[in-house]
């Protein structure tokens, strides 16, 4: 087990950030932190890190006990924060040689490994820029390479992606894969349900600060009831041809607003079939019609009865 | 060496500011130099001539006798009766009238504050050199009254009169045109000195320590597995380093502005004491950069504790000129005890263990404050590698 977490509690006065969780992160794995704002990433990631003290609790990293001092743990962890840490006083190569050398004493081997992180966050061309300079994407790659330089066995990664365009989102998240393929633990929190879905072999879903549930997004899609979602954009629905669609078998749900007719089925062979047959024998005419099967944010939704983003 | 070396960067970065201040001494410098030189033109055209002035003495003492006597070396003394004195003055017959009043040798004996009593024709700049003679009689006599108890006055005329056979040398080379060794331009630098140091110190340091407690970082800098006690010390060092390299710079600015003023066994002295206050300051910035968080408290408190500290202990205004409670309250300032060394250095007579005793002990007292401060900046400073919170 790379990272053990049992039962850890975390206090903010009257605030219960951490309510009893519990995490297991398997060698290999890009493991998932899902949750929206305020449910307590940030603060999980602080104290498997011992940066802040907790309640109640275990901690294994490498299977030994983590605390403030265990530098041999530390050694091998690459951490990139939710909030970006450079020195504005130094440049982006500056910086990547300021962390990676906090790791890595030997200087030549330190420079070699400098220029890889450089190419692996896309920043040949800015390497003399100042932090201040650089555009805010820019910024988070060299945020990351400022935590990966030193190729360490587990990297954390704290919402990584915050206010990055589509683009160097995606160049981040190849990149992540591409270290994991390399061989590197992750361990990556989101609220992008859409970020986690793509990369992480193991999920597991945040609110307030209880685990709700944890396993492959095949396995957490699986755990609800909803197995399809079919949207109709359609206009002037009456409430005969509302209530026959209702009527349908396997239909969870149904909501009509904004000239969206959003059908919630369970799994079923015929769902979007049966659904074109009441649209043909209403006469309801509609602009598009299409199928998607149910997302981590239905999981969400079904379990906490609110949106992962609201 | 990661810390040191990112410290000698961000200080690097911050330069331009700091240059404000090294700039703003390089131009207080230049005035000080001109008018330096203004005032030994004067005293050329002055000098030549002995003046003339009358020594009224209603006490009679070894000690009268001896400062007449010296006295009499750049003065020529002209014999009148109490009813012409005025009249003498009125006609330029006589430019200064010495009054010693009666009882003036035993108070002065007992260390008590007594004066000589003088008139003077208003405006006369050749006056200023007599005051200073006078001046300089007394102030010695009266180190000497204070560090040798129950001496006796003839032991005191003859101390007074070695110191001055040194230095009237001096005097006298000035009055035949040649330049002024009396240590004036040091003097002022250095105790200008304070200011700038002080300032461009806890600038720098400041600058550091916000990086350093930025929370963001502080966090990130502790994952890593640097011991807590290895960053302080690599911090220390750049703070050492730092100040040091400050006193350096200000020092060879001395040489540069006035190298033909600086060449003496003052400006000796005049460094030591500026490097032990350089010490001082480097606690001074290392306590407040562990007390400030913000950017724009470094500027202020900067600004306070540079020129507050400054204009109290007599950095820009002569101390002499400070009322006594003000003097008092910057007793508790290390600017002070660093300013009053330089002045004692400044009237030094003789480089030996008796005259140079008082001065050691003032920078001892500087010195201890810096140790003090620098104290109670590692207690509060103290590096954890988790954040609070
Ligand atoms: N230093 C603190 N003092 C008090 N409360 C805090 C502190 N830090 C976080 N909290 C609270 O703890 C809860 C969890 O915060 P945390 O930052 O861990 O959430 P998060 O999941 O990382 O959110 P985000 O997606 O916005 O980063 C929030 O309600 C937050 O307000
Ligand atoms: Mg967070």
């Amino acid at each position: 087990m790379i990272v053990k977490v049992r039962n850890l509690v975390k206090r903010y006065g009257n605030l219960v950030a951490l309510d009893h969780l519990s995490l297991s992160v398997k060698e290999g794995e890009i493991f998932g932190l899902l949750g929206p704002n305020g449910s307590g990433k940030t603060t999980a990631i602080n104290c498997i890190l011992s940066l802040l003290k907790y309640d109640k609790g275990e901690i294994e990293i490498f299977n030994q006990p983590m605390s403030p001092d265990a530098y041999n743990i530390k050694r091998d962890i690459g951490i990139v924060m939710q909030n970006v840490a450079v020195y504005n006083e130094l440049t982006v190569y500056g910086n990547i040689d300021y962390f990676c050398g906090l790791y890595i004493t030997d200087k030549r081997k330190r420079r070699e490994l400098v220029k890889e992180a450089i190419d692996f966050a896309g920043l040949g061309e800015y390497t003399h820029f100042y932090p201040k300079k650089l555009s805010s994407g820019l910024l988070r790659r060299l945020n990351i390479a400022c935590g990966i330089a030193h190729k360490p066995k587990l990297i954390i990664l704290d919402e990584p992606t915050v206010a990055v365009d589509p683009q160097s989102r995606n160049k981040i998240l190849e990149g992540i894969m591409k270290l994991n393929e390399q061989g590197a633990t992750v361990i990556y929190t989101s609220h992008y349900m859409e970020e986690v879905e793509q990369i992480c072999s193991m999920i597991t879903i945040l609110d307030k600060g209880r685990a709700i549930v944890t396993g492959t997004k095949e396995q957490l899609k699986d755990m609800i009831t909803m197995g399809e979602k079919i949207t109709v954009e359609t206009f002037g629905l009456s409430d005969t041809q509302l209530s026959a669609i209702k009527g349908l078998p396997n239909v969870i749900s149904v909501d009509y607003k904004d000239n969206l007719l959003v059908i919630k089925s369970s799994k079923g062979r015929n769902n979007l079939e049966n659904i074109l047959d009441v649209v043909k024998k209403e006469d309801i005419r509609f602009g598009k019609i299409y199928s998607e099967l149910p997302t981590l944010n239905d999981v969400f939704l079904e379990i906490t009865g609110k949106e992962l983003r609201d | 060496m990661q810390v040191f070396k990112l410290c000698m960067q961000i200080i690097r970065k911050n330069i331009p500011v700091m240059l404000i201040y090294v700039i703003l001494t390089a131009v207080v410098t230049a005035l000080m130099v001109s008018d330096i030189d203004k005032e030994y033109q004067k005293e050329i055209s002055f000098t030549p001539a002995k003046r003339s002035i009358a020594f009224i003495s209603e006490d009679n003492s070894l000690l009268i006798d001896g400062f007449r006597e010296a006295l009499g070396q750049i003065v020529n003394f002209v014999e009148l009766d109490e009813t012409q004195l005025q009249d003498a003055l009125y006609f330029r017959e006589v430019t200064y009238i010495v009054r010693v009043p009666a009882g003036f040798t035993e108070e002065f004996m007992k260390g008590a504050d007594v004066k000589i009593d003088k008139s003077t024709v208003p405006n006369s700049v050749s006056n200023t050199y007599i005051d200073l003679f006078i001046n300089q009689y007394f102030n010695t006599a009266r180190l000497y009254i204070k560090n040798i108890d129950g001496i006796s006055q003839e032991l005191l005329v003859q101390y007074l009169k070695e110191d001055l056979s040194k230095t009237s040398n001096a005097e006298v080379k000035s009055t035949t045109g040649k330049k002024v060794t009396y240590p004036t331009y040091s003097n002022n630098y250095f105790n200008f000195f304070a200011y700038t140091l002080i300032s461009v110190i806890i600038l720098g340091m400041s600058m550091l320590m916000i990086v350093f407690n930025d929370r963001n970082l502080k966090m990130r800098n502790s994952c890593a597995p640097v011991i807590p006690g290895s960053i302080n010390l690599q911090f220390i060092l750049a703070n050492l380093f730092f100040t040091f390299a400050s006193w350096a710079i200000l020092v060879v600015m001395s040489f540069i502005f006035n190298y033909k003023n600086s060449l003496n066994a003052y400006t000796v002295y005049f460094i030591i004491s500026s490097f032990i206050y350089s010490f001082c300051c480097a606690s001074i910035s290392f306590l407040i950069g562990n007390l400030i968080k913000s950017q724009n408290a470094v500027y202020a408190v900067c600004n306070t504790i540079g020129l507050g500290s400054s204009f109290i202990s007599g950095v820009f205004v002569p101390q002499e000129l400070l009322s006594g409670s003000i003097l008092k309250i910057a007793s508790f300032t290390p600017a002070y005890w660093y300013v009053k060394a330089n002045n004692a250095i400044a009237k030094l007579t003789q480089f030996d263990y008796r005259h140079l005793q008082p001065i050691f002990s003032d920078l001892m007292i500087v010195a201890g404050f810096g140790l003090a401060f620098f104290a109670v900046a590692l207690a509060i400073g103290k590096r954890k590698n988790y954040i609070e919170n």
